[in-house]
């Protein structure tokens, strides 16, 4: 049996609009160096009419409009891996499966567990087709988040003070198959570590609630506990060798600087100087597309892989290490292997022009969005939505190939096509 | 080793992580974020500590402490 998986095709969507990250901390009176630390530039800010099904569809509509019917009918299987859900019971991927005109033998469901859900997904993808019990089948993994947590009241905007700067909006969707052109996934090749703490929760629809220091604490601990679970089942496995690039799930660049150093030390004691070295050779490519969408939550990590691609140099077949964190909290180190091929097959994508087109709002439309008397709150029944909120950045939508929320009528959400 | 020689590890430590400062006397009821140290610059501060200190701990066991002689106790009660 063959053992090759991985994913076989992958695309990223960024949004409609953005928002410069200098210029909100200038406005929130942060003090630059603490913006230096972030290594973040801009962040996607989510439309009133933009949901996280929209998100979704939006990204995986290229990469489903490039297959030939016969390959979308092998699609057995969409998972939509989310921390922003809009329905306890309805999972977002009843809709994404609909917009994308997909058949109707397929498993329909969702993942929860804050930005490790992607990474769940991926793996239970990779392993239905490892399992082989549908050969040559293909399984949609697709993560979306977007946040909006400044919406409960007054001194909600005060209480996400401190990650506002780096909180975005993003969806990445990946076809996994046995023809992995982007990823070559090393089956077995992982490590897990989890326990129970409460870091960051969202505890209710809008609202974001947690601790930064025990975030952080709880994310290097991982790193570690995870790399050396990975490294106890892979026998060779050297974190400084083996791996030519690093994708670490990124809710802001310098906290993976600061995991990255975390390990380096408590592997092989390395001096600061080999560390930041490595950090800039191995690391930053990551970071390509996550500094300008802010974190992505479940994405995240692939946002890393495609930067990675997108930027680092790949002139032979190599090793990737991938990291992914959800608070909580469950970890995951993995790895796979990516070729010049990928690189050129994620290059023509063009997905730094896509971010380009982004309409940019000013502080002005970006704090009107933030009231958010324009968005939908959980649990509406009926509602229509105005497209005319900040009229620029609706006319930046064209061509008909982006899906827009139009109303809910009867708690069911009505799309179409912008 | 005894609290106080631990809490002064600890601020030989910051000292060197946060070279600016240096020169700024330091006590056991300053907490680091007052200090003007950044998480990031924590973790690291911790780590270093634990180094120090042959300590092979999770860094979630050192959340709590409100200041620097706070988070001393908790280390030298870990030796």
């Amino acid at each position: 049996m063959s053992r090759d998986v991985g994913i076989e095709a992958l695309h990223i969507y960024g949004g409609a609009a953005c928002l410069d990250v200098r210029e909100l901390c200038t406005h929130r009176g942060l003090d630059m160096p603490r913006f230096e630390n972030l290594l973040m530039r801009e962040k996607t800010v989510a439309l009133p009419y933009e949901d996280p099904v929209t998100f979704a569809v939006n990204a995986a509509k290229p990469l489903v409009d490039s297959m030939t019917p016969a390959e979308r009918a092998r699609i057995e299987m969409v998972v939509t891996c989310t921390e922003s859900g809009i329905d306890f019971g309805k999972s977002l991927s009843t809709y994404v499966h609909h917009h994308l005109g997909l058949a109707g033998n397929c498993r329909l469901f969702e993942i929860k567990q804050a930005c490790y859900s992607g990474t769940a997904g991926l793996q239970m993808a990779v392993n239905f087709i490892l399992s082989g019990t549908s050969p040559g089948a293909k399984a949609l993994v697709i993560t979306t988040d977007i946040s909006r947590f400044a919406l409960a009241d007054a001194a909600a905007i005060q209480e996400w003070a401190y990650s506002e700067p780096s909180s975005g909006a993003g969806a990445v969707a990946m076809l996994i198959s046995d023809i992995p052109h982007i990823l070559r996934i090393d089956p077995g090749a992982y490590g897990n570590h989890g326990f129970e703490v409460m870091d960051t929760c969202r505890p209710g629809p809008d609202t974001e609630a947690g601790d930064a220091d025990l975030s952080l604490m709880a994310y290097l601990d991982c790193a570690e506990r995870a790399y050396k679970d990975y490294a106890r089942r892979v026998d060779g496995a050297d974190f400084r060798q083996s791996f030519a690039y690093l994708c670490f799930h990124t809710p802001f660049g310098g906290m993976i600087k600061g995991a990255h150093r975390h390990l380096m030390r408590k592997l092989y004691k390395a001096p600061a100087a080999e560390i930041d070295a490595d950090f800039a050779r191995r690391l930053s490519p990551s970071l390509t597309f996550g500094q300008r969408v802010g974190n992505t939550a479940g994405g995240s990590v692939f946002l890393g892989l495609a930067g990675m691609l997108e930027a680092a140099e790949i002139s032979q077949p190599c090793r990737i290490g991938l990291f992914s964190y959800g608070s909580g909290c469950c970890s995951e180190f993995f790895s796979g292997t990516v070729t010049p091929d990928s690189q050129h097959r994620l290059r023509g994508l063009g997905l730094a022009a896509s971010l380009d087109r982004r309409y940019r709002l000013s502080m002005d439309e970006y704090e009107v969005l933030l009231k958010g008397e324009h968005v939908v709150r959980f649990g509406t029944r009926d509602t229509r939505l105005d497209q005319r909120v900040i009229p620029a950045a609706r006319d930046s939508f064209s061509g008909g190939n982006r899906l827009v929320l139009d109303e809910v009528a009867a708690y069911h959400r009505v799309y179409s096509w912008a | 080793m005894d609290r106080d020689a631990v809490l002064a590890l600890l601020i030989a430590q910051l000292r060197d992580v946060v070279p600016d400062l240096a020169e700024k006397p330091i006590i056991g009821t300053d907490s680091m974020a007052e200090l003007g140290v950044d998480s990031i610059e924590r973790s690291e501060i911790l780590m270093n500590t634990l180094e120090a200190l042959a300590l092979d701990l999770p860094m979630v066991h050192l959340h709590g402490p409100r200041n620097l002689g706070e988070l001393a106790d908790l280390l030298h009660g870990k030796l």
